[in-house]
């Protein structure tokens, strides 16, 4: 055993100078905005000081100008406003800059510094992932560490070749501009369509990698409609469209969220729950409340059960995998001043605050569970589960809307997120109201 | 695993461990993991029948076993004999005593099987249908896991 473990430490000891020298792809460094970047060197032609170059009125603002290049005449892009990244003004007026070679013409970009040429092996180069930021992710043609660096690879036949103009750089502005374009015929409109739909990828990824949001058929519709939205909203506000923080990811999950799922039901929307389980009869009641965080939520349904059925017999399994949430739920203390009038027969006032009394207490089995893991609860008339679904993987939905379909009753009712629907909708039957999205089991 | 059920294991492990070895003791996060856990190499178990049942297992490396034997003992035990062995189940049977005194009080009932020691390499355990809690504790002499796969009765 330990000889197998030094030969292969070994090994890898001998591999590595291997490694190291083999350098088949060269590469321009140069930082833009405090990141680092590169550029293939086959693509540079030189590298350059830019100091005095030739206005160009009504071009974009990241042309700077043109410049005569020994004779030459070439465009000058900042690239640093093409990203909508900083620019730091520089005193003497002499901008850093690369010199590129394209398949059809010749282009000047201005960097804020030229670092220097390294050689890497390009079996290094890893693809690019969706969050690297302030960079739409396909310019971007992979990434590659270098002496603990970690270097974005520009693709610059993406940014200023053929298929895309320079007229039409940046997705938001190609967005806007196709929009504003958009009795236009040709070609314009369809594009446009293309570039929303990429934008949408986009956030989708980033919702996922901020929040563990996954974007199913249980969420489309929800995320179609705040996609129009956002986008007017961040137009409106000039802000690019993509999400770059988990703050800007709460921001676009805003209206997504359920009312009334982390504090106690107000009397008119425990109302319209009331109508929801007006079908359902019997003397034993079970209910399973996966996700429900402090329980605010389990001890408004419980209290509304007993209010409904004085004498049935009811049972509340109410989980989640949050240890800090889901500990200091049985212990609840409600500092609400005027409490639902539902809720006040179950309420004593304590020193600290309001607490329940142990009538409901005493129906609730608060645990601490993942819902990935074994679920043991018996079959339940009610599964509340609302905005819990959504934030598991796609296949996890799938398992998890399975198994709340054989854990139902027949006749049972499933509540999810006010955003959320069932991806197999033919297996229920929708009996949603104004303040909840509602499924009943469709047994046929 | 019910919400009551996790304090009095994390407690009673905290007290028992701080007491016996009179050393700094600190408690890694709590999480849950299904079914099969993988074993360090010395396991006690402590079975549990009643309103409440399913089982316990204390899990630590043979060396912290001995180490911790060791201290227990106030001698230095060089392998895992029998003394040794005894002496981790007396660990068992104190944690899960005063955890189960614990629950008592809280109104659950329910009975204890005595320890049981498995040691080996390369060993798991797989309890069906309960997830189980991991409460890892950390001790001069390494970590001694504390795995509760218990709930009510249905």
């Amino acid at each position: 055993m330990s000889n197998t473990i030094e030969k292969t430490v070994l090994m890898d000891q001998e591999k590595l100078p291997v490694k190291q020298i083999k350098q088949d792809f060269k590469m321009v460094t140069f930082s833009l905005g405090g990141k680092d970047y590169g550029i293939d060197i086959m693509k540079v032609k030189e590298i350059a000081k830019f100091s005095q170059f030739t206005y160009v009125p009504n071009t974009p603002p990241f042309v700077r100008g043109v410049y005569n290049l020994r004779g030459e005449i070439i465009s000058i892009i900042d690239l640093r406003i093409f990203f909508h990244l900083p620019v730091e003004k520089r005193k003497d007026g002499v901008e850093n800059g690369l010199i590129l070679r394209l398949e059809d013409y010749i282009i000047g970009v201005i960097v804020d510094s030229i670092d220097k040429v390294v050689g890497i092996d390009s079996e290094d180069i890893q693809p690019p992932h969706p969050i690297f930021g302030d960079i739409n992710v396909k310019y971007i043609s992979g990434v590659v560490e270098y002496n603990g660096t970690l270097y974005l690879i520009l693709d610059v036949e993406k940014l200023f070749g053929k298929e895309q103009t320079v007229q039409k750089p940046h997705p938001l502005e190609a967005l806007e501009l196709s929009l504003a374009e958009k009795p236009s015929i040709g070609v314009t409109p369809k594009e446009s369509v293309t570039v929303g739909h990429t934008e949408k990828d986009f956030i989708r990824e980033t919702l996922k990698t901020f929040k563990s949001f996954h974007v199913t058929p249980v969420n489309e519709k929800w995320l179609d409609e705040r996609f129009e939205q956002w986008r007017a909203e961040r137009g409106k506000q000039g802000r690019d469209l993509q999400i770059k923080s988990v703050d800007e990811a709460d921001e676009f999950l805003r209206t997504f969220y359920s009312s009334y799922t982390d504090a106690v039901w107000p009397d008119e929307f425990a109302e319209s729950f009331l109508e929801l389980i007006q079908e359902l009869s019997g003397r034993v009641f079970s209910v399973w409340n996966p996700g429900c965080g402090k329980g605010y939520e389990t001890y408004s349904v419980t209290a509304l059960f007993l209010n409904k059925f004085p004498d049935a017999v009811l049972k509340v399994w109410a989980m989640d995998n949050d240890l800090l949430s889901i500990s200091t739920a049985p212990n609840l203390l409600l500092q609400l001043e005027n409490l639902p009038t539902y809720l006040l027969p179950y309420t004593v006032k304590g020193k600290q605050g309001i607490g329940i009394t142990s009538q409901l207490k005493d129906r609730i089995f608060f645990e601490y569970h993942d819902i990935l893991h074994v679920n043991v609860v018996p079959e339940c008339d009610l599964i509340l589960a609302r905005d819990l679904v959504s934030f598991l993987s796609p296949a996890d939905q799938a398992k998890v809307l399975e198994e709340f379909y054989d854990k139902l009753k027949p006749n049972g009712i499933l509540i999810l997120g006010n955003n959320e629907e069932p991806i197999e909708m033919a297996k229920w039957v929708r009996i949603s109201n104004k303040n909840f999205s509602a499924y009943r089991k469709n047994i046929e | 695993m019910r919400v009551e059920y996790i304090n009095p294991f994390v407690e009673s492990a905290y007290n028992v461990l701080k007491e016996v070895l009179n050393c700094q003791v600190s408690r890694g996060e709590l999480y849950l993991k299904s079914t099969s856990t993988p074993v360090l190499g010395v396991a006690a178990l402590v079975g549990l029948a009643g309103d409440v049942e399913g089982r316990i297992l204390f899990d630590m490396s043979k060396d912290t076993a001995i180490k911790v034997a060791s201290v227990m003992n106030g001698e230095e035990l060089k392998e895992l004999d029998d003394l040794a062995k005894a002496t981790i189940t007396e660990l068992a049977n104190m944690i899960t005593a005063q955890a189960v005194t614990k629950l008592h009080d809280l109104g659950f009932k329910f009975d204890l099987t005595p320890p049981a020691i498995f040691t080996g390499d390369n060993m798991e355990v797989t309890t069906a249908e309960v997830e189980a809690l991991i409460v890892p504790m950390v001790i001069p002499y390494g970590k001694v896991e504390i795995n509760v796969a218990i709930r009510e009765r249905l």
